[in-house]
Order: structure tokens, then C-alpha cells, then sequence
């Protein structure tokens, strides 16, 4: 008898039994693949892997900014598909290690929810049953494939980010179908090694739900460097290598070797006996508490399989929640200071209430905004670079309730923030804190003093 | 410029109060540091620094005691020479020196659960030690709606701490927005480990909202019934004894009158009231005990009937008396108890027949309002009160194992069982229904 079935080795499921088995509770993980789950082995993981080697690249090609040259300066597609593998493998093993450390029995396999018995919760995997007090559900999600004409048809055409991970070769033509996140991380990486890419996006803007401003910023940068966006643009038909959509009432088609799909993703909630407990599911996954509790007594769900958020910061959080609780530390899940970070180059991040969001809640606020230049680290480390800090403030009491950043190494530092809002830090007590100089968090000081 | 602090003197009674605690000859102050703490006879106090400076000369120490308005510090610059400044006398221009500085007087309206019993109820002045002051302002409470542990329900920073340590850490929103809205959190907070965040804000006194209700200023005449109603009840051993008299007599009687007036051979209306009132100083005139005040030391017997009468008017209960009841005819009785009751309505009646040291005994009727049981409250001094209820129909064994409803007028006693014990109160109860089952009338 277990005190603890979880179900997925992501970072809702690792991180959960990492700290369950740490306060001692009799932990079993059921993982089918290979520890780490998506994040790990097909997101975030590989991918910052790959764009640091295209940023690597793309600052020897232009170190005559700094007064360094280099010639002949190349890349070899399949040594930067090595590191990665590498890395991934790497840290595959880490996880495996501290699951080990904390006690936590992983069983590779693929687990199948019975029906609840006199034991409690019942897994069987691979012919053996497991009873467990508690069940913890992280089953992740999947890329989602719209039911685009043509789609199914065009094979090997088409990638989600899986398979194009897994290529062994640099396509010369890549279309991608869906400007967030994803879409345009793997947009940054092949325009940095020379792929020519188009992004074909079916809102106004890129970057959907982060701040308007800065993704029109990102989405200039890349069209200089000679990134095609069309916007507001139906992907109606796909014909073999041609993506066929229609934009201002006219039909138009961009062709690529490659085409990405990355439109969105889908939780996973069958295929592993969910429903012999009856748990309820909502429009987008497992519907939870702010405990991540579902409606069965000793069900637990965390990460992408609840359907919202997506993000593997998210997921650890929520599966820390589940172990609190069970642990006897009440604990809840809060969702307004998760940061939101693309790994494009310039990186951009974000957290709390955007412009947009501030004023649909009809909000009272203030708002700052500086240019990324106005930081001494940035201009000595981005010749001709451009980027923007953005601070919102509540209008009465000068609660700080978003920043937006555009502008390496913003990915680092939005946690400042996070700290700020989870805390519901004011404007005067921000304005104490010290940042050490010289950096580019600074800007956010200069934009939160800039708020006087 | 060195300023000389001295003793204040705490009320008009005060020579001296005892130095608690202090800062000692050298010690760096600001402005509104506590200086020393002392204690009268009754209370402790804070003395705070009316500048910023040094102690240049402290005069006594812990545990002295200081004679009021005499010198007891100086605070000033370094090297400031201050001795010029002692020994003279009292000085008048002191800016702190004087006890209404020391103390924060707040009016503020006292919600029901920090209400101290036996103080009354209302508008009521809260003192707040600075220490508690300063800390309750740091941490978004209104010290006035904290009730005070302190001396005479003075609110002392210990409160404030006790308030505290059963409340979650704020976050700096949360403390903002609490100051600025007069709101608190709730007992578990939402934010980082249980602290409290905004949408953990709610207010005070949540279960009402300012549009229910309308605050009325009491009258004079409500507070001093509620003064008298409220000590009546802490301050003797009240407890109700309920019996029932046959009323056929009266109500036979009552006819009678009605016929007389109507005959005109009656021209005084004699009412059930007057009758039971009759029948009662009748029962008093053998249960002198009954007829009496209790004093604490003393039983105060009384050769006379001084009958209270409780009369319901527009502007609250009145208990006017009838002087020595006990000489009068029933007739006399009646218009006396008319005469009086009118005076109270038209608000003429003498102060002094409202004491409720002029009754010996009171009666409360509300049979007239259909009341069948009730617990009168006593008009202390006196031992008791009769409270008369209304009439109700009975099954009563009539002999011969015939049994039929007679009517029944409720008899509600309550008494100070300081003054009386259970059996004389029923004796004396039991006397007044045989006085009312036998009550004779000379009037017809």
C-alpha cells in the first residue's frame, strides 16, 4: 500500500514525488516513456539547448559588432542535434537520480487506473497491481492537430514539436502554423541557422495573451532578420508542402519542406482509466480546486493535463500543492504571478497583469515603460539591440501588478517580479530594494522609479 | 535648548507615582520615545520624549517614587549646560508635561464584544497607551476597537500584540489597503504560506453593512432605565415565582362597578389593576419582610405601603409611586393610581415619586396585554416586585368530581433571594391570590 500513485514523471509528477518521498511518504511513480516527460525530453529542455547553439552561431557571424572577427564561421546541424540529445540524456538521469535519493519507486510502464476496491486506488502496470492511499494524475498533454484538410494526407510534411526535434537534418523551407510560443521558438532557431521560415498566425499578433506592445517589438525584430509573419491568416487547406489560408478576404499560400503545426495542445485524459473513477473533466482537462483536488476523494490532478497554464513551472507548483496538503500543509494554487517567458533572441518575459488584461478588468493603474538602453549592462552587451521593461502599478495603493519585458537576459530575471506580485509588493517598497550593478535588472528599478 | 521633563500629575489625587521603567543619563532619544513608564495607586503610564535628543540628567531611577509636577529628566543637546534649568519651579510651558498629552483620549463607539461589563454602553472614551497607539498604527488596527486589558479598560500594546499573534502576516498591499479601508484579513491568508493578501481583506464588523442601520443616541431617560434595568440584574439574586389566582371574584366584582357606573351610584372606574394592587398591599401588610429594602448590611422594613406602579409610557418605563397605599380606601387607591399614571404620560409626575428608593414594593401588570408569564426585573432597593398577567381560563376541580375552566389571573413574583427565601416568597405570593379569591369591596 502506497501512500502516493502518480501517474507521469513530469514536472508536476518528478517534482511531486521528489519532495512526497523527501517527507517520507511511500511514493510510486508510473512513467511510460522517459523521465522528465515532455518538458524535458521534447520542450523546453531541447529546445533552449538548440537556441543557445543558434545564439552562439548568430553572435559569431556578428561579432564584428564587437570588434571581433571570425572567418569562416559555420555550424554542423548534426553536432548541435547531438548536444541536445546529450543534455536531454543528462538530465534524464538527474531526475532518475533523485527519484532514487527520495525513495521513489519508478515503474516504467504504462500505468491503467481500476476501479477504487477495498484497497483503496488501484493501478495495475505490466500485469502488477499497486494500492495507493492517494492518486496524483500527470498525464500531461499532446500537441493538438486541427482538422485542416490536407493535413493528414501530407505525412512527414507535417512536424509537431516531437518530430521536429527528432530531425537529422536542417530543412532549407519551414512553415509554421501558429505564432506562439512554440512556433516561435522554433522560428528563432531556424532563422538563426538560415532556415527561411514563414509564420502563418490566425490572430492579429503573435504571442497571443502576452503583452500586445512587446510582441509587436519581437515580431519586427524578426522580420528584419527575415522571418515572413502573415497574421490574421485561416489556414484553410493543406496541399502536400503548401500551407493554403485565407488573409483579408484573399487566399494566399506559403510553401515549406517542413511544416510545424503548433496551434496548441491537448490534455491527456484517456487512454489510462480515468474514467473507471469517475473523475470530471471540464472543457479543457481535469477540472481541479485550488488544491488540485478533483471531485474524488484522494484524486489528485497537476500540470498540463488540467487544461490550463501549460507550463512546467506551473506544474511543479501545483504538484509541491498536492504534497503539502497531503503532508499537512495547507497549501493553494495562486496563478496570478506565474511568469510567461519565450526563449526567442531577444528573450521576452512576463508576469502578472498585462496592459490589455489590466484594463479588461477595468482596473485602476499606472503604467511605465523604458527602453531597454536605459540599462548601462544592456548597451555594453546588445550593440544596436533594442528591447522594453514595462511596470504596472495599481493606481491607488502602488501594488505591483505586471511586468513585461523584452530584452536579454529577461528570462533570468523576471523572478524579481514574480516575488513582487506573489508578495504584493508596493512601489516604495520595491523602490528600497538593491540591484546589484551593473546589470540589466536595473531596468526594472528604472521603470518602477520612473512610475513617480 | 535642553527641555526639563517632569512628573505629571495624573489626576487630582495623585502626589506621587512609582518610576517603573526608564531611559538612563545619556541615552539618545527621539521624539516620541518612551521616556519612563510610572503608576499611580490605580494605573501606569508612558511618559514620551517631546524632542529628539539626549538624556543629559536623569533624576531617579526604577522603582523611586517621584512627587508629581517635580523635575525628572532633562533632554537636550550634548554639552548643553541645563543646570540653570533645575530646581525651578514647576515649569508651565512644558509641552509635554501635562497629563492630557500622555494619554490619547479617542471617542470612539464601543462594539458589543469589547464592551466591559459593568461600564455603559454608547459613546465611550478610549484610552490608548502611545506604545499601543504607535504599534497599532504600524500594523493597519484601529486600536479603538480592541478591547484594553490595561488599567479602566485602557488599551495597552499587549492587545495590540495579542490581536496580532492570531492574525496572518500581511502582505504591504494587504497592509496598505487595510489601513486606508478600516478592513482586516481573514483567519488564513491565500498568499505565500498563509499571508494575507488583499482579497483576504474584509470588513470589521462584516455581518452588518452601514446601510442596515441607523445609530440613535439614547435619551437620558433610556439610559438611566438601561442603568437601572442592567445593575438591577448584576447586582442581586433575582428569581420569578409564577402562580395562578381563581379570578371569578374580581372579575364579579369588576361587573359590579361596571353596573354601579352605569347605575351612577359608582363614579370611580375600580379596574382589575386597582383590585390585585388592593389585594397585594393587603398581603403585604402581613409579610412585612416582602415590604422592604434590601441594603447589603441591612433589611430596611417598612411601616408603610409605598406602592410602585410600573406605567408604560411614550418615553420609556416610569415607575411612579402611591405614598402610604396601605391607608387608602379602594376607591382612593384607584384615583390615585389614575392621577399618577396621567401625570407620567403628560410627563408632570415629581422626580421624587420616580425614585425607586420611594417604593417599598412595585407592581408591573401586563395582563391587559394579553402576557400569560414573565420575569419582572426588581427596582433595587427594593425586595420585590409583582408582576400581574392576564386572565386565562383553567380546569379546576370543582367537588364532586366536576371539573370545569375557571379563570385564572397569573401571578408572576420575582424577589431578591438576598432578602427572602423560596417558602416566605411563596407564603406571601399564596396570600395575595387568597386575598384576591377573597377580596371584599365596601363600595356598593
Amino acid at each position: 500500500m502506497y501512500d502516493l500513485l502518480i501517474i507521469g514523471g513530469g514536472p508536476a509528477g518528478y517534482v511531486a514525488a521528489e519532495r512526497a518521498g523527501h517527507k517520507g511518504l511511500n511514493v510510486v511513480l508510473f512513467e511510460k516513456k522517459s523521465m522528465g516527460g515532455v518538458c524535458l525530453n521534447e520542450g523546453c529542455i531541447p529546445t533552449k539547448t538548440l537556441l543557445y547553439s543558434a545564439k552562439t552561431y548568430h553572435n559569431a557571424l556578428h561579432g564584428d559588432k564587437y570588434g571581433v572577427y571570425g572567418d569562416n564561421i559555420r555550424f554542423d546541424f548534426s553536432k548541435i542535434t547531438a548536444r541536445k540529445d546529450k543534455v536531454v540524456k543528462k538530465l534524464v538521469a538527474g531526475v532518475e537520480s533523485k527519484m532514487k535519493v527520495n525513495h521513489v519507486t519508478v515503474v516504467k510502464g504504462e500505468a491503467m487506473i481500476q476501479e477504487r476496491g477495498a484497497n483503496g486506488l488501484e493501478i495495475k502496470c505490466d500485469d502488477k497491481t499497486y494500492f495507493g492511499a492517494n492518486l496524483l494524475v500527470c498525464t500531461g498533454s499532446e500537441a493538438f492537430l486541427p482538422p485542416i484538410p490536407g493535413l493528414a494526407e501530407a505525412g512527414d510534411v507535417i512536424l509537431t514539436n516531437r518530430e521536429i526535434l527528432a530531425l537529422n537534418e536542417q530543412p532549407a523551407s519551414l512553415v509554421i502554423i501558429g505564432g506562439g510560443v512554440i512556433g516561435m521558438e522554433f522560428a528563432s532557431f531556424y532563422n538563426s541557422l538560415g532556415t527561411k521560415v514563414t509564420v502563418v498566425e490566425m490572430l492579429p499578433e503573435i504571442l497571443g495573451g502576452l503583452d500586445f506592445e512587446i510582441s509587436a517589438m519581437l515580431r519586427d525584430m524578426y522580420t528584419k532578420k527575415g522571418l515572413e509573419f502573415n497574421l490574421s491568416a485561416k489556414v484553410v487547406r493543406i496541399e502536400g508542402n503548401k500551407v493554403i489560408f485565407e488573409k483579408d478576404g484573399r487566399t494566399e499560400s506559403v510553401e515549406g519542406e517542413k511544416i510545424l503545426v503548433s496551434v496548441g495542445r491537448r490534455a491527456v485524459t484517456r487512454g489510462f482509466g480515468l474514467e473507471n473513477l469517475n473523475v470530471e473533466l471540464n472543457r479543457v482537462g481535469i477540472k481541479v480546486d485550488e488544491k488540485m483536488r478533483t471531485n474524488v476523494p484522494g484524486v489528485f490532478a497537476a500540470g498540463d493535463v488540467t487544461g490550463f497554464s501549460l507550463l512546467a513551472h506551473t506544474a511543479s507548483r501545483e504538484g509541491e500543492v498536492v504534497v503539502n496538503n497531503l503532508t499537512g500543509r495547507n497549501d493553494i494554487m495562486r496563478y496570478d504571478a506565474i511568469p510567461g517567458v519565450v526563449y526567442t533572441n531577444p528573450e521576452v518575459a512576463g508576469v502578472g497583469l498585462t496592459e490589455e488584461t489590466a484594463k479588461a478588468k477595468g482596473l485602476a493603474y499606472r503604467i511605465a515603460k523604458l527602453p531597454m538602453a536605459f540599462s548601462g549592462r544592456f548597451i555594453a552587451e546588445n550593440e544596436g539591440g533594442n528591447g522594453l521593461c514595462k511596470v504596472l502599478v495599481g493606481e491607488k495603493y502602488g501594488e505591483v501588478l505586471g511586468v513585461h519585458m523584452l530584452g536579454n537576459p529577461c528570462s533570468e530575471m523576471i523572478y524579481g517580479a514574480c516575488m513582487a506580485i506573489e508578495q504584493e509588493m508596493t512601489l516604495e517598497k520595491m523602490q528600497e530594494v538593491v540591484f546589484p550593478h551593473p546589470t540589466v535588472s536595473e531596468i526594472f528599478k528604472e521603470t518602477l522609479f520612473a512610475l513617480q | 535648548m535642553a527641555i526639563v521633563v517632569i512628573m505629571p500629575k495624573q489626576g487630582q489625587s495623585v502626589e506621587s507615582c512609582i518610576i517603573t521603567d526608564s531611559k538612563k543619563k545619556g541615552d539618545i532619544v527621539a521624539k516620541g520615545d518612551i521616556l519612563f513608564t510610572y503608576e499611580t495607586d490605580k494605573a501606569s503610564f508612558e511618559e514620551v520624549s517631546p524632542e529628539d535628543g539626549v538624556i543629559l540628567e536623569c533624576l531617579y531611577k526604577e522603582g523611586d517614587e517621584v512627587p508629581v509636577l517635580n523635575d525628572m529628566m532633562v533632554i537636550g543637546q550634548p554639552g548643553e549646560d541645563y543646570i540653570a534649568l533645575l530646581g525651578e519651579p514647576a515649569p508651565t510651558q512644558e509641552p509635554s508635561g501635562t497629563a492630557e498629552s500622555n494619554v490619547q483620549p479617542v471617542l470612539a463607539q464601543i462594539d458589543e464584544t469589547s464592551h466591559v461589563p459593568g461600564t455603559q454602553a454608547g459613546d465611550k472614551l478610549v484610552f490608548v497607551s502611545p506604545r499601543a497607539s504607535n504599534l497599532a498604527e504600524k500594523e493597519a488596527l484601529d486600536p479603538t476597537r480592541l478591547a484594553g486589558s490595561g488599567p479602566n479598560g485602557r488599551v495597552i500594546e499587549k492587545d495590540v500584540l495579542a490581536v496580532l499573534e492570531s492574525r496572518p502576516d500581511m502582505t504591504p498591499l494587504a497592509r496598505k489597503m487595510a489601513a486606508a479601508e478600516g478592513l482586516q484579513p481573514q483567519a488564513q491568508g491565500t498568499g505565500l504560506a498563509g499571508t494575507a493578501r488583499a482579497i483576504d481583506l474584509k470588513p470589521v464588523a462584516s455581518a452588518v453593512s452601514a446601510d442596515d442601520y441607523e445609530d440613535k443616541k439614547l435619551s437620558n431617560m433610556r439610559k438611566l432605565i438601561a442603568k437601572a434595568m442592567y445593575t438591577s440584574l448584576q447586582n442581586s439574586a433575582q428569581l420569578t415565582h409564577h402562580l395562578g389566582a381563581d379570578a371569578r371574584r374580581i372579575q364579579e366584582l369588576r361587573k359590579k362597578v361596571k353596573k354601579a357606573m352605569d347605575a351612577g351610584t359608582l363614579t370611580t372606574n375600580v379596574t382589575l389593576n386597582d383590585m390585585v394592587c388592593f389585594a397585594v398591599i393587603k398581603a403585604l401588610k402581613q409579610y412585612p419582610n416582602v415590604n422592604s429594602h434590601f441594603l447589603g448590611d441591612n433589611m430596611r422594613l417598612f411601616n408603610k405601603v409605598h406602592l410602585g406602579l410600573a406605567v408604560d409610557t411614550d418615553r420609556g418605563l416610569m415607575v411612579p409611586v402611591v405614598r402610604k397605599a396601605d391607608d387608602m380606601s379602594i376607591i382612593e387607591l384607584a384615583n390615585q393610581f389614575k392621577e399618577i399614571a396621567n401625570a407620567c404620560r403628560k410627563g408632570g409626575i415629581a422626580p421624587e415619586l420616580l425614585s425607586s428608593e420611594a417604593a417599598t414594593f412595585t407592581v408591573s401588570n401586563l395582563g391587559n396585554y394579553g402576557v400569560e408569564i414573565f420575569t419582572p426585573v426588581i427596582n433595587l432597593p427594593q425586595s420585590a416586585i409583582l408582576g400581574v398577567n392576564t386572565i386565562v381560563p383553567r380546569p379546576k376541580d370543582l367537588g364532586d368530581g366536576v371539573y370545569g375552566f375557571v379563570p385564572y389571573i397569573g401571578l408572576s413574583l420575582t424577589y431578591d433571594h438576598r432578602a427572602l427565601d423560596g417558602g416566605e416568597a411563596t407564603r406571601f405570593l399564596k396570600q395575595i391570590a387568597v386575598e384576591i379569591e377573597n377580596l371584599e369591596l365596601d363600595i356598593f
